[in-house]
């Protein structure tokens, strides 16, 4: 898979703890951007449905409905994560991958993203908001950045609290 | 991500061997790459401390890579690190750059080194080893200190 999106961040946290912030608490971190939507609905709210392979992302819609992002192709807790990524908009042979790495650097995690495939989608497509590749995939790449900042300050949280609970 | 307001954005032949010189031989960490549906690299960027640089291909006809301009630098970027210079090098030498100068004393209170990377940019290293009043600056090389000296 060509025409790819490569962004990564430390974050402070062992890997495991990161992996869990990132599957679990999706729903918290995720912010939607009204360029990138997965369908035409207001955005709703993402959540893993299951643990490993075989468990699918969804978007879950305030009217109820549940709309599945991609299925979970690698779920290896604390390394690595794979998932499809698809928008409702995409015809059958359209497709996207996202692989998160989790890399102990120190005392810190880098989290790697790799978002790739994106040569599946025509640039005319309504998805890319007729914006040239180039403008498209920065765009994109700075939005995941910015999620990954969302998913840092969670980790955050989600230390401070175990450590208030002695479970740290 | 905090942003600093100057970033270097620097061209190369092959952009992407320079990713992996520059984190083997300085340590950079690659924290952006987007690439177009023919693989190539369109944009990356690199962190060190809390700056990046950005490493590109020749994307205009003014853009050019000292590999393509029989290694003529118009600018370089310094590194500032703290702590082992010498070390450093070491690694820097190790990883193929080039030392142009190895790791010495300067008046102003820095040891640094110079390094040619393999498509030619001079990247000089330094780190702080001793405070260096403006007299005694000016003592030892002769400039005059006219603004900055902290």
């Amino acid at each position: 898979m060509s025409s790819k999106i490569l962004v990564a961040l430390r974050i402070k946290a062992p890997p495991l703890r990161v992996f869990e912030v990132f599957t679990a608490d999706i729903g918290a971190w995720w912010k939607p951007n009204a360029l990138f939507s997965f369908t035409p609905r207001a955005p709703g709210v993402l959540a893993f449905e299951g643990a490993g392979e075989g468990s699918r992302l969804v978007e879950r819609l305030p009217s109820g409905k549940v709309f599945e992002i991609g299925p979970v192709r690698v779920w290896d807790p604390g390394q690595r994560l794979v998932f499809g990524w698809r928008q409702a908009s995409f015809a059958p042979d359209m497709d996207t991958e996202v692989e998160v790495r989790f890399e102990l650097v120190g005392d810190e995690t880098r989290v790697t993203v790799e978002h790739r495939g994106w040569d599946t989608v025509p640039t005319q497509h309504v998805a890319r908001h007729r914006f040239p590749d180039a403008v498209f995939l920065q765009r994109h790449a700075e939005w995941w950045r910015a999620l990954l900042t969302g998913l840092a300050s969670r980790t955050a949280m989600d230390v401070q609290e175990r450590a208030r609970e002695g479970d740290a | 991500m905090i942003r600093t307001a100057l970033t270097s954005a620097l061209c190369y032949r092959d952009p992407k061997a320079a990713l992996k010189f520059l984190e083997a031989a300085f340590g950079f960490e690659l924290v952006m790459l987007i690439e177009d549906n023919d693989g190539n690299l369109a944009h990356s960027e690199m962190s060190f401390g809390d700056s990046v640089v950005m490493i590109g291909s020749e994307w205009s006809v003014q853009s050019k890579s000292p590999a393509s301009i029989d290694g003529f630098n118009t600018q370089t970027v310094h590194i500032h690190i703290e702590g082992d210079v010498d070390a450093h090098c070491a690694r820097a030498r190790a990883a193929g750059g080039e030392i142009l100068m190895e790791p010495a004393d300067q008046f102003y209170g820095d040891r640094t080194y110079r390094c040619r990377d393999p498509e030619g940019h001079i990247w000089t290293v330094g780190a702080p080893i001793r405070a260096v009043s403006p007299e005694e600056a000016e003592a030892a090389s002769g400039l005059k200190v006219v603004k900055g000296w902290a």
